[in-house]
């Protein structure tokens, strides 16, 4: 009798174990910060899957910032890399890139799937390794004026178009203490990002930084010097404050809201700032503000500059699947599954929603605030865009601009020395390749 | 440690069964890391799989040729050594004296002013850089402070152009006063400046005197702050109170842990025989403390070349790199951008460097000048 029992019990673990779906378990690099608007809405995003895909467990670690980059290059030195993660398309992730660590999403996810996303986004060209290690999620405007136009009005301005319309203003309105632009720098990367590399557009256009790639330029050529003499003038003019070189990236969206300066000059992921945190209700500009009082502008036109209205952009941000997963596997459709979940319409609306980016995905629908609706417009009325210096250059070269535009800022380097120094950069990290 | 014939017998077993798991937690640990440290310093590993993946090799002594070629290392180590310099010639005999006047109760409640100095050491290191960090900002309470004098002085100024003018009496003279009392970089702000500025001011007719007076103040009173931290030559000052504000404490603890084991009756009996206090700390706690002395600027010395935190969340080696030391050097290199690790070891290995012989420095010193500590 026992024995027949025990033989029953066998038969039907086996015919369970036999029927039952194969449980997978997906480890996820997740790039969020926590005190973040939109926070809680990819809190609810992770949670809406693992609810809908049971067969799947996600292990999930969350970073931000430099701690994100730090433990991912250290999971790649040790080859443990995470089956799915976040990554840029430059040379922020240049490891990944160019040790080919991600699977190409060109083959994984199929042409039928992509043909929903800008051309921009799906463009192998846009990727540093030349090929699909990730899917932008955006394509990224990195210069824009978020211009606060009652403030210019009721000091009797109009929206600038030109250099000389922001230079007029400095008098008037640094009377009352209010600053022209604001440009935080202290973080170094901001003023390369978010107005040098559309001052080197316009003043030298992309075709110099190829003919310095090409080694038939060099940044000590006029162009890239009249560029960073622009960035020099701001400060002289007094357009720009020296003390923004000593402002930190996050807190200056506070001080533009409460009227400090009357232009704040950033990338266009800084509207989901300003608009309302759903956990708190509050936003640092209301709707009804963000609609009648503030506008989204590209920098005004500049004297000699020959590419006139090129706003810098680059290929966004966007999710990887770890190249060491076997193709075929069962893991390989999990991740797969997640990835095409993650670029879904409707998650893709709740980005939208929360101001995090305008997607690539063509016709993703949201209801979003005034502020955020301006982007895709912006989008529409500066069609001309140029190179982001920090997509182009390697780092080596880059921060060393990054600190030579501080030094400019601090007013203790000239542009023909940061030019100078650029140069010496650029020919030592050709030399160490 | 057992006769080495007997290693081989159950005796020996028995050693290297408990000296083992330890011994190799050690090389695990600690060896490891150092191997692969000067390994990595001399390879052209470029990121990616370390082992099993791509294939790196022997690049040489390229990374070292370009630290030692880099100015941004030599700023660095520059940086250091006022820090090792502040550390070794301002906390220790800081911390030396106040450690002798507490011990010899030449203060008033001497336990409150050891816990005072101690205090900041207690204080997470994260937690005092940003606080110094917002104290020294632009819109910090020590910025407030110059910029509210600097703005009476300017204001005053002006009160007095507009009295000796009657009042609003606005002129070509009296706009190029003040444009004198500007400065010549508010000249850039403006175009046409004479004309421009008569043409703001006059703006403020009918308005009080005050208000003009007020924005003008805006507009010309320099701010204070950045002018003083772009200067290579200064930025590090505020750095440098702060690790001497902090670490202060932890040296007076450490002497006075010390001087409290030295013999009351020989203090005494230096005072009976017509010893001042200077000279009983010259010739009586001074030579007995040699030892502590030397270990306490071995700390000092190891501490400063490896500091870290503080000065990341104070400045985070900005601006433009100026406040920037040997570690921040070595994580920048190894962290940000695109990673080179080969560089990052070798700068980490030329600190080690550079601490030895600063150590056995100390250690000379000592054995030339230093006295026996009992």
């Amino acid at each position: 009798m026992k024995r027949m029992i025990a033989a029953i019990l066998l038969i039907a673990v086996a015919a369970v174990g036999g029927f039952a779906q194969e449980k997978v378990t997906l480890t996820v690099m997740n790039y969020q910060q926590a005190d973040q608007a939109g926070y809680p809405e990819d809190v609810k995003i992770w949670q809406d899957f693992q609810a809908a895909n049971p067969d799947i467990t996600l292990n999930i670690e969350v970073l931000f910032n430099d701690p994100y980059h730090q433990k991912l290059q250290a999971y790649a030195a040790a080859g443990t890399m995470p089956d799915v993660f976040y990554v840029w398309p430059g040379a922020r992730s240049a490891v990944i890139h160019e040790k080919k660590l991600a699977k190409d999403l060109n083959q994984l996810l199929g042409s039928a799937y992509l043909k929903d996303f800008s051309a921009s986004a799906t463009n192998p060209a846009n990727q540093l390794g030349g090929y699909m290690a990730m899917l932008p999620q955006s394509f990224t405007y990195t210069s824009v004026m978020y211009v606060n136009t009652k403030l210019l009005a009721d000091n009797g301005f109009k929206p600038p178009k030109t250099y000389a319309d922001l230079k007029k203003m400095v008098p008037k309105l640094k009377a009352k203490g209010i600053a022209v632009a604001m440009l935080p720098n202290k973080d170094a990367w901001p003023m390369q990002s978010c107005l040098f590399s559309t001052v080197v557009g316009r003043m030298a256009g992309d075709e110099f930084l190829d003919a310095v790639l090409a080694g038939k330029a060099k940044f000590t050529d006029k162009p890239f010097v009249a560029a960073l003499e622009v960035i020099q003038n701001l400060y002289k003019d007094g357009i720009l404050s020296r003390e923004d070189v000593q402002i930190g990236y996050g807190e200056a969206a506070g001080m533009f809201a409460s009227g400090k300066a009357a232009i704040y000059i950033d990338g266009d992921w800084r509207a989901g700032a300003y608009i309302t945190d759903k956990a708190s209700g509050k936003a640092l500009i209301s709707p009804a503000a963000q609609d009648k009082d503030f506008a989204l502008m590209p920098f005004p036109s500049i004297p000699g500059e020959k590419n006139r209205g090129v706003v810098s952009a680059v290929a966004g941000t966007g999710w990887a699947v770890s190249a060491s997963i076997p193709a075929g596997s069962a893991k390989e459709k999990a991740a797969t599954r997640l990835i095409q979940y993650l670029y879904s319409n409707d998650v893709q609306a709740i980005r939208f929603n929360t101001g995090a980016y305008v997607p690539t995905r063509k016709g993703v629908k949201a209801d979003v605030e005034p502020l955020v609706a301006k982007v895709p417009v912006f989008y529409a009325e500066n069609p001309k865009t140029c190179y982001v210096i920090d997509g182009v250059l390697d780092p080596a070269v880059y921060n060393v601009i990054n600190d030579g535009l501080i030094a400019i800022g601090l007013g203790t380097k000239t542009a023909a020395q940061v030019a100078a120094e650029t140069q010496a950069a650029y020919e030592s990290w050709l030399a160490s390749k | 440690m057992p006769n080495r014939n007997r290693l081989h017998g159950e005796e020996g077993r028995a050693y290297w069964s408990m000296v083992l798991p330890a011994f190799s937690i050690y090389l695990l640990v600690m060896a490891f890391p150092i191997v692969l440290s000067i390994v990595l310093s001399v390879s052209n590993y470029s990121g990616g799989k370390m082992f099993g993946g791509e294939p790196w090799g022997f690049a040489g002594l390229k990374s070292y040729a370009r630290v030692f070629s880099d100015p941004l290392f030599w700023n660095a180590l520059k940086n250091n050594f006022y820090i090792v310099l502040l550390s070794v010639f301002g906390q220790l005999p800081l911390g030396f004296i106040f450690a002798y006047i507490i011990y010899r109760r030449l203060v008033k409640w001497p336990g409150f002013w050891q816990g005072v100095l101690y205090v900041p050491n207690i204080i997470s290191v994260i937690v005092v850089g940003l606080l110094w960090q917002t104290i020294f900002s632009p819109n910090g309470p020590i910025a407030e402070v110059m910029n509210n004098l600097a703005r009476a002085g300017f204001q005053s100024k002006l009160e007095a152009l507009f009295a000796s003018a009657g009042g609003f009496n606005v002129d070509d003279g009296l706009v190029s006063r003040i444009l004198d009392m500007a400065g010549p970089a508010a000249l850039d702000w403006f175009s046409d400046p004479v004309p421009e500025l008569k043409d703001l001011i006059l703006s403020y007719e009918g308005a009080p005197l005050s208000e003009l007076i007020g924005d003008l103040c805006n507009l010309f009173v320099p701010r204070w702050s950045p002018e003083f931290l772009s200067k290579p030559n200064i930025a590090m000052l505020p750095v440098l109170f702060v690790i001497l504000w902090m670490y202060t404490g932890m040296y007076l603890i450490l002497f006075l842990a010390n001087m409290q084991k030295i013999d009351a009756q020989v203090i005494e009996a230096a005072r009976i025989d017509g010893a001042s206090e200077g000279q009983v700390m010259r010739y009586v706690i001074l030579p007995a403390l040699s030892g502590t002395i030397v270990n306490s600027a071995i700390l000092a010395i190891s501490g400063s070349l490896s500091s870290f935190s503080l000065i990341f969340a104070m400045t985070g080696g900005g601006p433009s790199r100026v406040t920037e030391i040997l570690s921040i050097y070595m994580y920048n290199n190894a962290f940000l951008g695109r990673p080179n690790l080969p560089l990052a070891n070798a700068i980490s290995l030329v600190m080690v460097v550079i601490s030895f012989m600063l150590i056995g420095l100390t250690k000379l010193a000592e054995k030339r000048y230093g006295g026996k500590e009992e």
